[in-house]
């Protein structure tokens, strides 16, 4: 049946309605199972480590500490300063290491090398290390994500 | 009392009315010709499969899919269960011996050119499975859950990240989070025993049953020809020369896997750095090699992101392939054939060089 001038029958017009309201019905099933296959799991702000375990590094040294799931590595700078990264390659998130002998990081993975800065020299990664910013503060050594600041 | 058997079997055709699907295998018949060799490919396939099936159902028995048990429990199936090393190496041997087979039964369909019309389905069904294939060899992979297992987990598992947008949602929905972790080992482990067999019977049954409604191919010449091609009864003729074919390929998986079994490496450390010599499969490797000779960045873009389009669009064509082929006999046909060839070369070439 068709009301007269209109654009479409009344059946279309129910059907549609019926079909749309089904559709919402399966979204809000479906949304949360979406929402629980994805997990929650965030990178941390920041992680506190004992300041103690690397108040003895040397300049040029590298330790590892642990940034959240992935590894972080630490550096000593000349002037006792430190430097942070996360110790993952970026090109396809194989876990770096440092070789003192060369004074460079290497990923195994696909033979991609960062200089003591963490600057990708070569192979295929296509971007520095990622940096973390380091901080002493009394006993602790935080580490936090560039623009994170100190918890007050 | 007697059973009668006529009469029980008649009692369970009337239920289930299966007699036109013995007829039909009985009547059913296999052409000879100079390529018949190939049809045994795929039933071979369907032998592997088996072996898979019944292999990974053992080894779930006492296989523990968390970060702590996984390597211990393998390091078990290995050495306290009854011939428990030879089934973990049955199950990884027989996966090889599967994929290869995959790999065979598509080339001999691609230069045969047997996807021709009216089996487009058959074939994009069949590059369905092989993909699926890909998928159960790289979830199986990390099980074992040691460093090698961990690192190119971590290669696979990041390489949607190339792609704009979904990238980033595929890599979290197949790590379970941001990295490799737990969660990843024991999402891997329901993908390959839970879901992957749902998906690889699915299009299975439909790529079996495409098979049976449209007959095995001739080859081309003999069509255009119209040439009545001499044929086999499937049954007994046919199914007899497959169990032949059977049993020596059981015999040759037997014997590998009790030469060469597979070892078990130390538990996986989140932290350690990627070991020397990262390695995903064989059938992995060409890509793998391809990954690695792009260079970190091509103008806008990194070299991943355009590695990875070039191969997704590769495999999409590969799909769609039946349809660019669309007039076999001709000259673009003859193209497309060598095409083929070139890309064998291609995969071998890649995989030889990624070992160096």
């Amino acid at each position: 049946m068709r009301i007269d001038n209109a654009y479409f029958t009344r059946r279309k017009f129910l059907n549609s309605i019926l079909g749309g309201w089904l559709g919402a019905v399966a979204a809000s099933f479906i949304s949360p199972i979406v929402k629980f296959v994805w997990p929650p799991y965030k990178e941390p702000d920041e992680v506190k480590l004992v300041f103690a375990d690397y108040s003895a590094m040397q300049p040029g040294e590298v330790k590892n500490f642990v940034w959240g799931s992935k590894p972080g590595l630490i550096k000593r700078a000349q002037d006792g300063s430190f430097i942070a990264w996360v110790g993952v390659c970026t090109h396809l998130d194989c876990n770096v290491t440092w070789l003192p002998a060369k004074k460079q990081f290497f990923c195994a993975c696909h033979d991609g090398w960062y200089d003591e800065n963490g600057t990708n020299v070569s192979g295929p990664p296509p971007k520095p290390l990622r940096r973390l910013e380091p901080s002493v503060e009394g006993e602790d050594l935080f580490i936090r994500k560039p623009g994170v600041g100190a918890k007050t | 009392m007697k059973i009668d058997m006529k009469k029980f079997a008649a009692w369970f055709d009337d239920r289930l009315a299966l007699t036109p699907i013995f007829k039909y295998m009985t009547k059913k018949e296999v052409p000879q010709h100079e390529h018949s060799f190939w049809y045994y490919t795929g039933s071979s396939i369907l032998l592997f499969l088996f072996i898979q099936i019944v292999t990974g159902i053992m080894l779930a028995l006492y296989y523990k899919p968390t970060l702590e048990g996984a390597t211990d429990s393998i390091g078990r199936i290995m050495t306290e269960l009854p011939l428990g090393w030879l089934v973990r190496s049955v199950h990884s041997w027989s996966s090889t011996f599967m994929i290869a087979l995959v790999m065979i039964h598509l080339l001999a369909i691609w230069f045969t050119k047997s996807y021709r019309k009216p089996r487009e389905a058959t074939w994009m069904t069949g590059m369905m499975l092989l993909v699926v294939s890909m998928v159960f060899g790289f979830t199986g992979y990390l099980l074992p859950w040691d460093d090698l297992s961990l690192s190119a987990t971590k290669v696979g598992t990041n390489i949607p990240m190339a792609i704009p947008v979904v990238g980033k949602w595929v890599t979290q929905f197949l790590r379970g989070g941001d990295d490799v972790t737990g969660d990843t080992l024991t999402r891997f482990f329901l993908f390959h025993v839970c879901i992957l067999p749902l998906v690889i019977f699915a299009i299975l049954v439909v790529h079996i049953l495409l098979v049976q409604k449209e007959g095995m191919s001739v080859p081309l010449k003999d069509e255009i020809a119209k040439k009545k091609v001499p044929a086999l009864p499937f049954w007994p003729n046919f199914i007899l020369r497959e169990v032949v074919i059977w049993l020596v390929l059981l015999g040759i998986l037997l014997t590998i896997s009790l030469m060469f079994a597979p070892s078990l490496e130390l538990t996986a450390d989140l932290m350690a750095p990627a070991p020397e010599g990262v390695k995903p499969e064989w059938y992995f490797l060409f890509l793998f090699q391809t990954l690695k000779i792009f260079p970190a960045n091509m103008g806008p873009v990194t070299g991943e992101f355009v590695a990875v389009v070039l191969i997704l669009i590769a495999v999409v064509a590969i799909f769609f392939l039946p349809f660019i082929d669309n007039k076999p006999e001709g000259k673009k046909g003859k193209i497309i054939a060598y095409l083929g060839v070139a890309g064998v070369i291609y995969a071998i070439v890649f995989s030889i060089w990624s070992l160096l």
